[in-house]
């Protein structure tokens, strides 16, 4: 199981890299101005919903960001510059996802934290386990041949 | 490496302790506001009465901008008579406007009626536009501008008594400043 948890991890970093490549190098499509408004509006959180994109909510607020967002796009801007537009007035806070890599790397700096410790914490176990069977002479054989030896000692 | 086993408390359950502590000791509606130290959005609005108003009219004075409702209930019912006190106590000083947040004007209208008016500008923000600038994400909300036209405070939820009279006199003070 041990020699092969190397190999799989290594497969699997592999596939992942492999599509995360082929995505890139997918053939570009025409992306409509409405297309690249409606994705922009997928990452916005709508501000008088709870946990709802602007895209998926029919609020006031969120007409009216939709309706902002098309209007800049128009204006030239980049999906970024927009992002930044509302990130400047709301903070962080309007982006569903955060832009932060730290908060992306945390849940897996935690997993390999755990597992380091399970290593530090499991292998005096295993240590242990290794020196837990007695040495065989200690063994209830010995016992058994002393006592006769003593009894045809009286005997004799 | 058995007695590595006391580590456990600083490196694990202490710092989860605390992102614990954190975390639910803070409202995670209440969000800080960038535009703080930043020039206040500009504007040009109607109010209830008709009149045109804009953020270059503000100009020169320190102004508090407050989102309201008539549908929040109880916080913008709660914060009104503080207002009203705000406006005899600093109404010289500071200029208190009124920013009706998806609302209608006859809604906001009645609302003053039962609850008392002012007598301050109240704007009508169709479509909210003011509020996103703002960055509003839920009435009340207080804003509070320079005579410098810089963003000083925000307030989110209702101002009480004693947090209006630290908002105005520390805008006062910022004003003063300068």
């Amino acid at each position: 199981m041990r020699r092969l948890a190397l190999p799989i991890a290594g497969a699997a970093l592999v596939a992942l890299l492999a599509l995360i490549a082929l995505n890139a190098l997918r053939p570009g499509q025409q992306v409509t101005r409405a297309q690249t408004a409606a994705a922009i509006a997928a990452e916005l959180r709508c501000p008088d919903c709870q946990s709802l994109s602007v895209a998926d909510s029919h609020t006031p607020s969120a007409i009216e960001i939709r309706r902002e967002v098309d209007g800049l796009l128009a204006g030239g801007a980049s999906p970024d510059a927009v992002r930044q537009h509302f990130v400047e007035r709301y903070g962080e806070w309007i982006l569903l996802a955060p832009r932060s890599p730290l908060a992306w790397a945390l849940p897996f700096l935690a997993i390999l934290a755990g597992a380091g410790l399970l290593v530090i914490w499991l292998r005096p176990w295993r240590r242990a386990g290794d020196r837990a069977m007695p040495p065989q002479q200690a063994g209830p054989d010995a016992q058994l041949r002393q006592v006769r030896d003593e009894v045809e000692a009286l005997d004799g | 490496m058995r007695n590595l086993r006391w580590l456990l408390v600083p490196i694990v359950v202490l710092p989860l302790t605390l992102l614990l502590f954190h975390g639910f000791g803070r409202d995670p509606r209440e969000i800080p506001s960038p535009l703080i130290g930043k020039p206040a959005p500009s504007f040009s609005l109607v109010t209830l009465d008709g009149k045109t108003m804009s953020a270059d009219q503000l100009r020169g004075r320190p102004y508090v901008l407050n989102f309201w409702a008539s549908w929040c209930i109880p916080a913008c019912v709660d914060e009104h008579p503080v207002l009203l006190q705000a406006q005899q106590r600093y109404g010289d000083a500071v200029k208190v406007v009124g920013v009706i947040y998806n609302d209608s004007p006859g809604a906001a209208r009645a609302f003053l009626d039962r609850y008392g008016d002012g007598g301050w500008p109240q704007l009508t923000d169709e479509g909210g536009r003011l509020a996103i600038d703002y960055g509003v994400t839920g009435p009340p909300e207080s804003y509070f501008v320079d005579a410098a036209g810089i963003v000083r405070a925000k307030q989110f939820g209702p101002l009480t008594l004693a947090a209006m009279d630290q908002r105005f006199s520390a805008l006062l003070a910022a004003s003063a400043e300068r």
